[in-house]
């Protein structure tokens, strides 16, 4: 059984501005990319994530051999509450889709 | 053919200490411009709202001495955009001020220019809010800043300036605008100042050194001034991702850069050659608008449990005190918002936003108290819920802000909103 994270070789989060989630993840080769597109779906994302599968992204990205994911934020960056002022920690839900 | 320029990145976030022999690596390759960025909103609304710089003062100064002698050395333009981290007035003022009190210490001369990025409140009522960005709240707004494009440096740079200081900017305009005055393409010179802000960030393994783009007609080539840091094709295009919305159109007050086309090819093991963007010109410049303000006095406790059954019931017992609390603190004034991290063992973080510190330490001294001797049904932890790392376990932490105002509008022309400042220093 592999798991994205054992099949990328990066997968990154970020705010993309205050409102928005930006996550890339990165791979080593064009068959990796392939095999993890179509299970990085909107509809499994949104279960991961609890973000509603119409506002979320997906845009790949060939010659970066990357998938972007953008989502919007649950809070604005830095609101009382908010738990990742920078968006940096929020790839973890990826990690363990199986692919 | 034009000949070709050098831009030397000098940092994507000065103030944190530049790595001092990359840079002179690149300094070593007489660089035609030096640039830095030295701040965005990435860090939260503390800092726009505040009027505080999130870099530490003394490695602050350290990186404006770096940068400010090697480009007076050689006699090239130094341009750094969003001063003090978020560029407002404060911000600009304070880099202000440490860039003559070390050009004096050093005896150096130059034209210096500032350029403001304050946006008067009544400009910005037709703004559009970007993504989910709440309404505006201009009456909570203590800053409010525009993020000013490639047009306000090249402004400064046809008057002479030798170094600029400017608010709130986009990275890439620091990198573009003399590129743009000298008549190079400008997809080409957008693109790669789109990739230098961050510096060897799009590098293998990626970091905060130098790098070096070397412009010339229709193409540019990357190359990091630390040797173990390699520009390849596949770092270079990934990092076109990086804090983006689009990986294919970025959006800049003047226009759009257009990267469907652009292409990345090796030109060694370390260095890549990139083309192919194109730039496609918007006919109404638009800004970018950003406003933070306070939303009152933050206060924090710190907290942690390693009882299983105080984990399993941790949010009944968190709702009950709360409860408590409330009907014992008066005014109920105050917000409070738990984060729970750890699953065997738990760290209890309770924020607390209140209009005053009093207030909030009240509030979280009784919260604490309570949730220290809270009984719940199956409770074998008589002696006490939970553990605290030292008493006081609540802390002030200081003023909490928020952002404001996030916002795009479409203006008539940029110049007006960036007012440009000369002053001959030395």
């Amino acid at each position: 059984m592999t798991r994205l994270a054992d099949l990328a070789r990066v997968v990154r989060s970020k705010n993309a501005g205050p409102t928005l989630l930006t996550i890339d993840v990165l791979f080593a080769e064009t068959v990796h990319l392939d095999r993890a597109l179509p299970v990085l779906s909107s509809s499994r994302i949104s279960s991961r994530y609890g973000i509603e599968a119409d506002k979320i992204r997906i845009i790949p990205c060939r010659p970066a051999m990357a998938i972007k994911i953008v989502m919007p934020r649950e809070l604005i960056a830095g609101d009382p509450g908010d738990r990742d002022v920078y968006g940096a920690q929020q790839h973890a839900p990826l990690l363990g889709i199986e692919v | 053919m034009k000949p070709e320029l050098r831009v030397l990145a000098a940092s994507g976030q000065l103030g944190y200490g530049i790595p001092e022999a990359a840079f002179s690596a690149g300094i070593a390759r007489a660089p035609h411009v030096i640039g830095a960025d030295m701040g965005s909103i990435d860090p939260g609304p503390t800092y726009l709202g505040s009027g505080r710089m999130a870099t530490p003062p003394e490695t602050t100064r350290r990186d404006l001495g770096l940068v400010l002698a090697a480009a007076r050395g050689l006699g090239v333009p130094l341009l750094i955009g969003s001063a003090g981290t978020a560029g407002a007035r404060p911000h600009l003022d304070a880099t202000l001020q440490i860039v003559r009190e070390i050009a004096r210490e050093k005896r150096l001369r130059f034209r210096l220019a500032s350029i403001a990025a304050d946006i008067p409140k009544s400009l910005v009522h037709d703004a559009r809010p970007l993504g989910a960005m709440r309404a505006m709240d201009l009456e909570r707004t203590t800053h409010l800043v525009g993020q000013m494009g490639t047009e306000a440096f090249i402004r400064a740079l046809d008057a002479g300036a030798e170094v600029v200081i400017a608010g709130r900017a986009c990275d890439t305009a620091i990198f573009a605008a003399l590129p743009l005055l000298r008549g190079y393409e400008p997809g080409p010179a957008m693109h790669m100042a789109k990739i230098v802000e961050c510096t060897s960030l799009c590098c293998e393994p990626g970091g905060r050194d130098a790098i070096l783009a070397t412009l010339s007609d229709d193409s540019f080539e990357l190359e990091s001034m630390n040797p173990a840091r390699a520009a390849t094709p596949l770092s270079v295009a990934a990092h076109a991702l990086y804090e983006q919305e689009d990986p294919y159109a970025v959006q800049e007050p003047e226009g759009t850069l257009d990267l469907r086309g652009a292409r990345y090819e090796a030109i060694d093991a370390r260095r890549t050659r990139v083309r192919g963007a194109a730039w496609l010109p918007r006919a109404r410049p638009t800004v970018k608008i950003e406003g933070a303000g306070p939303s009152g006095e933050r206060s924090v406790l710190l907290c942690s449990s390693a009882d299983p059954r105080v984990i399993a019931n941790l949010r009944d017992i968190l709702r009950d005190v709360e409860a408590v609390t409330r009907r014992l603190v008066p005014g109920g004034d105050f917000s409070l918002y738990p984060r729970v991290y750890g699953e065997t063992e738990v760290f209890l973080l309770l924020e607390c936003i209140a209009p005053s510190a009093e207030r909030g330490l009240a509030a979280l001294g009784v919260f604490r108290q309570y949730l220290l001797h809270h009984g719940f049904a199956g409770r074998l932890s008589t002696g006490g819920n939970i553990a605290f790392p030292f008493a006081p376990p609540e802390l002030p932490a200081g003023t909490a802000y928020r952002f404001t105002v996030y916002h795009v509008m479409e203006v008539e022309a940029l110049a007006p909103l960036f007012p440009l400042s000369i002053e001959d220093i030395g």
